[in-house]
């Protein structure tokens, strides 16, 4: 079993082509929302990895903020999407296109 | 330590203490309280919040522009500049919303938030550590989701709200990568580490370092409305409220160039690379794209948009010639101090045509110097001055600007460009202000004048003196800046 930090930062490159890629391609609001997530968990994982190997544990301090505030973020997100589907019936981005020019 | 009388956290009380206080008075009396006391008690914390920062100025308290520190946040100059920039909008804001809000509903909320976004805009400016920079940034960037949405009957709001949440958390979350990555090269958080770190770093690291500097320009930039990152923008200006509008126009936007001066710019002189040219390009990019994309808009609040994307562009040429002038960053932050005030003043305006007449399009401005005299007035004097004409504030930024432009052109061969490119943009946006311009005060016919509301008139009133003033009399605010003004080299040394 290896437990090396290249290990640790391959995964969290690929959390972070999957979330771009997500962001990139889907266009149902809930998914890309879930998108922005898997980069801020792939974030996060790099801090958690690299202050365990660090002698500084300044990482995973980060990390707990980190955690706290996208849970703030997605609130105010879903928040949004609620109204939205309200308004529209309907949370697909591509239709929210009444601004333009 | 930093002390507890030091600026960012007499600020962090008074603006933090009432914007939570709100919403509990507003329970407390049952939702009935009324929408002008809870705005009073807003703009008294302002007003205490400026007050003590100038108060701190005025008595020597603040350390001229230390960029780094080994705290959390440090209380000097060039922060308390961001800091008066964004208090005014602030103060533009609520006093604006005073008849925005009228017979709209959650008032207390929606000043609560736009407290909450204000400290988290000034502790941007202050931060010198990572994680405080990011906790700061998310606490600016949440309370402005809400209220560009804050018309949850409007899907106009709603649309605007929905592009700009979704740029703006993954501006986030790339800046939160980047700032993993440099945590993961340097060992530390601390922005003076970093950059220290990033000077010694060993030859195979530096990719990821450049990386690391790439992901916070991205991110940074999202926020400042840099092209290519700019594509929410005039969405999101358009759809918001036009007094919310101005916040973002005026305040998140000067937030995003205060962290990008203490960690992009600074990251690259430490990485010692050609960042420079690429800020250059981008500078060019944004200023073009932004001015000609104005030209063609019928909307007033989205033509601004995308003036304001213009003007990043001309804050950007500081930045990006920061290494070879002396005066490069001075004309950024001059620029961005009278940027805060110009297109505060012109989106207030904006606020009030909307209240007073329901009118945004450009043709339906006929006659409005007949009727609607002092915003008119202020429109005009916040427009020609965004476009530089002497002897107006903006005048004398763009000149200190592109004069280091010039001046940077012994070192670097594509300094002019820049200065060349900015004075044919400041030629074409005056195309479309004054197109603006002659809709209100050269057409239409013969109009009765209507009743404009008083605290738009204040806000006028107070912008066209700030303007002119300083046209006539720069002297004291150029002194201001070049004492907030970091000194790049100087700054890199423990």
């Amino acid at each position: 079993m290896s437990n090396e930090l290249i290990d640790f930062v391959i995964v969290s490159v690929a959390l972070l082509a999957i979330g771009i890629y997500g962001l990139a391609v889907k266009r149902n609001f809930i998914r890309m929302l879930f998108a922005v997530e898997i980069v801020i968990n792939a974030a996060n994982l790099n801090l958690v990895a690299f202050a365990r190997f660090l002698p500084h544990s300044g990482g995973q301090t980060f990390a707990l903020f980190s955690i706290a505030i996208a849970a703030a973020e997605v609130a105010v997100g879903l928040a949004l999407i609620i109204v939205a589907y309200r308004m529209y019936k309907n949370i697909d981005v591509a239709d929210f296109r009444s601004l333009k020019g | 330590m930093i002390e507890l009388t030091s600026t960012p956290i007499i600020i962090l009380a008074i603006l933090g203490g009432v914007g939570v206080a709100l919403p509990v008075i507003n329970i407390a009396l049952k939702e009935r309280g009324s929408m002008i006391s809870y705005g009073i008690a807003t703009l008294i914390a302002l007003f205490a919040a400026i007050g003590y920062v100038l108060y701190q100025l005025a008595l020597d308290h603040v350390a001229p522009a230390a960029i780094f520190s080994q705290d959390v946040l440090v209380d000097d100059a060039f922060g308390s500049l961001f800091a008066i920039a964004m208090l005014i909008v602030a103060i533009f804001t609520t006093v604006g919303s005073f008849n925005y809000m009228k017979n709209k509903a959650n008032p207390s909320i929606y000043f609560s938030l736009i407290l909450l976004s204000a400290i988290g805009m000034v502790l941007v400016a202050y931060a010198t550590d990572l994680v405080m920079l990011f906790v700061a940034w998310e606490l600016m960037s949440i309370p402005t989701y809400v209220l560009v949405g804050f018309l949850k009957k409007d899907p106009i709001s709603n649309e605007a709200a929905i592009k700009y949440f979704l740029f703006g958390a993954l501006a986030s979350a790339i800046i939160i990568y980047g700032i993993s990555l440099a945590y993961g090269i340097t060992g530390s958080t601390n922005i003076g580490e970093v950059i220290q770190g990033f000077m010694v770093l060993d030859a195979n690291m530096i990719p990821i370092g450049l990386l690391a500097v790439g992901m916070f320009i991205a991110g940074f930039g999202f926020k400042m409305g840099l092209v290519p990152f700019h594509m929410w923008l005039p969405d999101t200006y358009e759809g918001a409220p036009p007094t919310i509008a101005t916040l973002l126009a005026a305040g998140t936007k000067k937030a995003g160039f205060a962290a990008a001066l203490r960690v992009v710019v600074m990251g690259s002189v430490a990485l010692s690379l050609d960042w420079t040219l690429a800020l250059g390009i981008i500078a060019v990019m944004t200023m073009t794209v932004g001015n000609i994309a104005a030209v063609m808009q019928k909307n007033l609040a989205r033509m601004l948009a995308y003036s304001s994307i213009g003007h990043a562009g001309y804050i950007l040429i500081g930045l990006s010639i920061a290494p070879f002038s002396g005066i490069g960053l001075q004309g950024s932050l001059f620029h961005i101090l009278n940027h805060a005030v110009m297109k505060g003043a012109a989106f207030i305006a904006v606020a009030g045509l909307v209240t007073a007449l329901a009118v945004t399009h450009v043709e339906k401005l006929k006659g409005l110097a007949r009727r609607m005299p002092i915003t008119s007035l202020g429109l005009v004097i916040s427009l020609l001055a965004l476009a530089g004409v002497p002897p107006l504030s903006g005048f004398w930024s763009k000149l200190m600007l592109f004069g280091a432009a010039i001046d940077a052109g012994t070192v670097v061969w594509w300094g002019p460009w820049l200065a060349i490119a900015g004075v044919l943009n400041s030629a074409l946006s005056l195309a479309y202000y004054g197109w603006i311009i002659r809709k209100m005060y050269f057409e239409g016919e013969k109009e009765k004048r209507i009743k404009e509301p008083k605290s738009i008139i204040a806000i006028m009133i107070f912008s066209i003196i700030f303007m002119v003033t300083i046209g006539v009399y720069p002297e004291p605010i150029i002194q201001f800046t070049e004492f907030a003004t970091p000194a790049i080299n100087a700054g890199l040394m423990p």
